[in-house]
C-alpha cells in the first residue's frame, strides 16, 4: 500500500476497500495483491497500459472471476460473493448485449428490473445522447453508440459503486467530454465510479484519483497532486508520473 | 437523473427477466428455422401414416373383426410424433442452446449474472423459455390432432393428452441436457457437439442395444429416447415421469452451480458432487416405483376390467420365475400380454427371470417354463398368452374366475381417408404463417417505446 492510500484509508468517507486481491493465470500473477479503497461519490482511475491488469482486478472485485486471494470490504463490513452485487455494477468493455434486441428493449428491461421510472429512464437516454439509437437493434450500433448504451445501462443500475472497463474506447473527444460531464454529474449525487482506462490524458480529465498498475502491480496510488509529490515532478502530466514510476 | 440512494437489494419483479428470456429465445433464427422444418417433416409423415391407416381400413371394412385392431393412436398419432421427435432429438439442442449461448459468447452473461437475480432464478426462467419454445415447435404436430379430426378421425383424449405429455417431457429433457452443455461450453458450438453427443448417442445407443441383457440392457434404459416408450404405449408410468422430473431437476441444479463466471473450478466440482448423487438416488428411487396407469381407449395394457377387479382383490404375494432370456420373443410376448398387466392389477407381484443367453441354445428341458407362486399353491406353464395364464391364477387363488361383460370390446375406428390435401397446409399455409410470426416477430409495435421518446421534449 502506498503512503497516499494509507491516508485516503484514514477518510471517515470510505466506502469501499479491496484488501490484497491476487489472480494468477499458471506461474503468471495478473493481479498481485492489489489493497486501496475509494469513498463515496469519488471517480477512481485504474490506470495502465494494456495487460497492466485492470481488467483483471475490476472482474476480481466484483466476482467475476475468482480471486486466488484477497477480499473486498464495503462500510467496514466483508462483503460476501452473494452480496457484491447489490454493492457494486460493473461494466465489462467489449460487450454486444443481445444483439438482436433493439436498443430500447434492452433500456426498458433493465429499468423495469430495477423499478425505475418513465422518467428516469428519459432522463438516462437524454443525458448519453442515445436518442438516435433507439429503434436500432444492437447489432446494428457504432461502437460509440454501444458504448453509450453500456453506460446508459450502468447509470439505471442502483448499486452505490459503479465499476467500467474503458468507458472512453470509441469516443471522440467531444463525447468524450460529454460523457465525463454524466459521470462527473452522478459523482456529484454520491455515487462512486472505478473505471479502468488506458488513456492517461482521459483519465486525467475525469479521476478524482488514480491507481497506477504495471504487470500486475500497484505502482502508486492518490491524486495527482500526491502523484507528483511522490515523483517529485511538480507539474508533471499523469503520463510522466507513470513513467518516472514504472 | 438516479438518486444516489444506497441499494437496498429487494426482490426483484420475475416478469422482466421471464419477458427477456422469451423474447430473446423469440429472437433467434434456429427457433423458426426448425419450425418450418417441422411442418413438411410432420405433414409427409402424417399423410404416411393416414395412407397406411386407410389402406388397413379397407381392408377391415371387408373383414369387420379385424376393425377392432384400429387404433388411432397407434396408426396415426405415433408415427406421427415420432417424427416430431427426430427433430427435437436432432434440431431441438439448437434452439435451447440460444437461450444462454449467445448471451456467453456476447458477454451479455457478465451482466445479466450481475443483476437482482439468484442464479438458480435465471436457470429456472430459461428452462421456462426453453418450454415455451418447445410449445411453438410443437404447433405443427399438435395441427395433426385438429386435421384428423376435420377429416372424420377419432381421438381417444386421454392417451392423445399422454402422448403430448410424454413428448413435452422429452423436449424438457433435451431442452435441459441442452443448457447444461451451454453452462459447460464457451462457445455455443462447444455446447452443440455436446448436446448431439448426448441426444444421438442415447439414440444409438437405444437401437444397438435393445433387446440385449445384462449391462447393455441397463445401458439401453439410459437412453433418451425410452423416456417415450411407455407414453406411445399408452401408459403413464409414475416412476418414468419423477425419473424424469429427478434427471430435468438434477441437470437444472448442475446448471446453476456451473453457470456463475466467478466460481473457481474446483468448487464447481465440489458442488456438483452432491448434484450428481442426488440425483442417481432420486432416479434409482424412480425405477422402484412400479405405479402406472393404462390410459389407452382399448385398454391394451390392461386385462378386461371384469378381470382387472378380481386381481386387484388377491392381496397375497404372487410370485413368478420366468425361465427364459430376456432377448427371447416369448419373454417379450409374457413381459407386454401378462406381467406388464399383472404388475398393474394386482398388488403384491414380484417377477424373477432366471433364463440366460446361453440358455436360448435349448440345452435345458426346463426352459421356458414359467412358474407361478400364489400363497402356498404352485403351477408351471408356458403359455405366454392370458387366455391360459388368468384361468391358472384364479385356480391358485382357490376363485371363480369373472364373467365376461358383453359389449366391452373396442370397436377399433376404420376410416377410409385421403390426407394428400393436408400438404398445402403443412408445405404451405402453416410455413407461411410462420413466416409472417417470424417478421412480426422482428419488428415489434413502435409504440411501445414512447415512453422513453417522451424524455427529450
Amino acid at each position: 500500500m502506498t503512503v497516499a492510500d494509507s491516508a485516503h484509508r484514514g477518510n471517515s468517507g470510505e466506502a469501499l476497500r479491496a484488501v490484497n486481491l491476487a489472480k494468477r493465470y499458471g506461474d503468471e500473477a495478473a493481479v498481485a495483491g492489489i489493497t486501496f479503497s475509494t469513498c463515496a461519490g469519488e471517480v477512481l482511475g485504474i490506470v495502465g497500459p494494456n495487460g497492466a491488469g485492470k481488467t483483471t482486478l475490476l472482474e476480481a472485485l466484483v466476482g467475476l472471476i475468482a480471486a486466488d486471494s484477497g477480499s473486498v470490504i464495503w462500510r467496514g463490513e466483508q462483503l460476501q460473493e452473494s452480496s457484491k452485487k447489490e454493492v457494486m455494477f460493473y461494466l465489462p468493455d467489449g460487450v454486444r448485449l443481445y444483439q438482436d434486441r433493439l436498443t430500447a428493449e434492452i433500456l426498458s428491461f433493465v429499468a423495469s428490473v430495477y423499478r425505475r421510472s418513465a422518467r428516469d429512464v428519459a432522463r438516462t437516454i437524454t443525458a448519453v445522447g442515445l436518442v438516435p439509437a433507439l429503434q436500432k437493434r444492437v447489432r446494428e450500433l457504432s461502437k460509440g453508440y454501444n458504448r453509450r448504451l453500456l453506460l446508459a445501462v450502468g447509470l439505471l443500475t442502483p448499486q452505490p459503486v459503479l465499476l467500467m472497463d474503458e468507458p472512453f474506447d470509441g469516443f471522440d473527444l467531444r463525447q468524450i467530454r460529454s460523457i465525463i460531464d454524466v459521470i462527473r454529474g452522478e459523482a456529484a449525487k454520491g455515487r462512486t465510479f472505478i473505471l479502468a482506462i488506458h488513456q492517461l490524458a482521459d483519465a486525467e480529465r475525469v479521476c478524482d484519483r488514480f491507481l497506477l498498475l504495471s504487470g500486475g502491480r500497484l505502482r502508486a496510488i492518490g491524486t495527482l497532486e500526491e502523484l507528483r509529490a511522490e515523483v517529485a515532478l511538480p507539474a508533471g502530466s499523469l503520463e510522466e508520473i507513470f513513467l518516472a514510476l514504472t | 437523473m438516479r438518486s444516489p440512494k444506497v441499494y437496498s437489494a429487494a426482490p426483484a419483479s420475475l416478469h422482466p427477466l421471464l419477458w427477456k428470456e422469451l423474447t430473446e429465445i423469440l429472437s433467434g433464427r434456429a427457433l423458426w428455422i426448425m419450425l418450418l422444418l417441422v411442418c413438411p417433416l410432420v405433414g409427409y409423415s402424417f399423410v404416411q401414416a393416414v395412407s397406411l391407416y386407410s389402406e388397413a381400413s379397407a381392408a377391415a371394412l371387408q373383414s369387420p373383426a379385424s376393425s377392432t385392431s384400429l387404433s388411432p393412436l397407434d396408426g396415426i398419432l405415433v408415427p406421427t410424433f415420432g417424427s416430431f421427435y427426430v427433430a427435437v432429438t436432432l434440431l431441438f439442442p439448437f434452439v435451447a442452446i440460444r437461450a444462454l449461448g449467445q448471451e456467453k459468447e456476447s458477454g451479455s452473461l457478465r451482466l445479466l449474472v450481475q443483476l437482482p437475480y439468484r442464479t438458480s432464478t435465471i436457470i429456472l426462467t430459461k428452462l421456462a423459455a426453453v418450454l415455451a419454445a418447445w410449445a411453438l415447435v410443437s404447433i405443427p404436430t399438435l395441427s395433426v390432432l385438429g386435421i384428423w379430426v376435420l377429416l372424420g378421425g377419432h381421438l381417444g383424449p386421454l392417451e392423445t393428452l399422454n402422448l403430448v405429455f410424454g413428448h413435452a417431457l422429452y423436449g424438457l429433457l433435451v431442452g435441459t441436457v441442452a443448457l447444461f452443455s451451454t453452462t459447460l461450453s464457451d462457445s455455443a458450438a462447444t455446447a452443440a457437439i455436446i448436446a448431439l453427443a448426448v441426444t444421438i448417442g442415447s439414440w444409438v445407443l437405444d437401437f444397438t442395444l435393445a433387446g440385449r441383457s445384462g449391462w447393455s440392457a441397463w445401458l439401453a434404459e439410459l437412453s433418451l429416447t425410452q423416456t417415450l416408450r411407455n407414453f406411445e404405449q399408452g401408459l403413464l408410468s409414475a416412476g418414468l415421469v419423477l425419473g424424469i422430473s429427478a434427471v430435468v431437476c438434477g441437470l437444472a441444479t448442475l446448471s446453476t452451480v456451473w453457470l456463475p463466471p466467478g466460481t473457481a473450478m474446483r468448487v464447481k466440482l465440489v458442488r456438483s458432487v452432491p448434484c450428481v448423487l442426488i440425483t442417481i438416488a432420486a432416479l434409482a428411487a424412480a425405477t422402484q416405483i412400479r405405479k402406472s396407469f393404462d390410459l389407452t381407449e382399448d385398454r391394451r395394457n390392461s386385462f378386461p376390467s371384469a378381470d382387472q377387479q378380481l386381481l386387484a382383490t388377491l392381496q397375497l404375494p404372487l410370485i413368478i420365475t420366468v425361465k427364459l432370456a430376456p432377448e427371447d420373443p416369448r419373454y417379450i410376448d409374457l413381459q407386454r400380454n401378462v406381467l406388464g398387466k399383472l404388475e398393474r392389477a394386482m398388488p403384491n407381484v414380484s417377477v424373477e427371470v432366471v433364463g440366460g443367453r446361453q440358455d436360448l441354445a435349448g440345452n435345458s428341458d426346463t426352459y421356458g417354463e414359467i412358474q407361478y407362486v400364489y400363497g402356498n399353491r404352485s403351477d408351471v406353464s408356458r403359455s405366454t398368452s392370458p387366455r391360459e395364464i388368468l384361468p391358472l391364477l384364479y385356480a391358485l387363488a382357490g376363485t371363480q374366475p369373472p364373467p365376461a361383460v358383453p359389449g366391452a370390446e373396442y370397436p377399433g375406428y376404420p376410416l377410409v381417408v385421403s390426407a394428400e390435401a393436408t400438404l398445402f397446409w403443412f408445405c404451405g399455409g402453416l410455413p407461411l404463417l410462420i413466416a409472417l410470426a417470424w417478421w412480426r416477430s422482428r419488428h415489434p409495435p413502435r409504440t411501445k417505446f414512447l415512453e422513453f421518446e417522451g424524455g427529450q421534449r
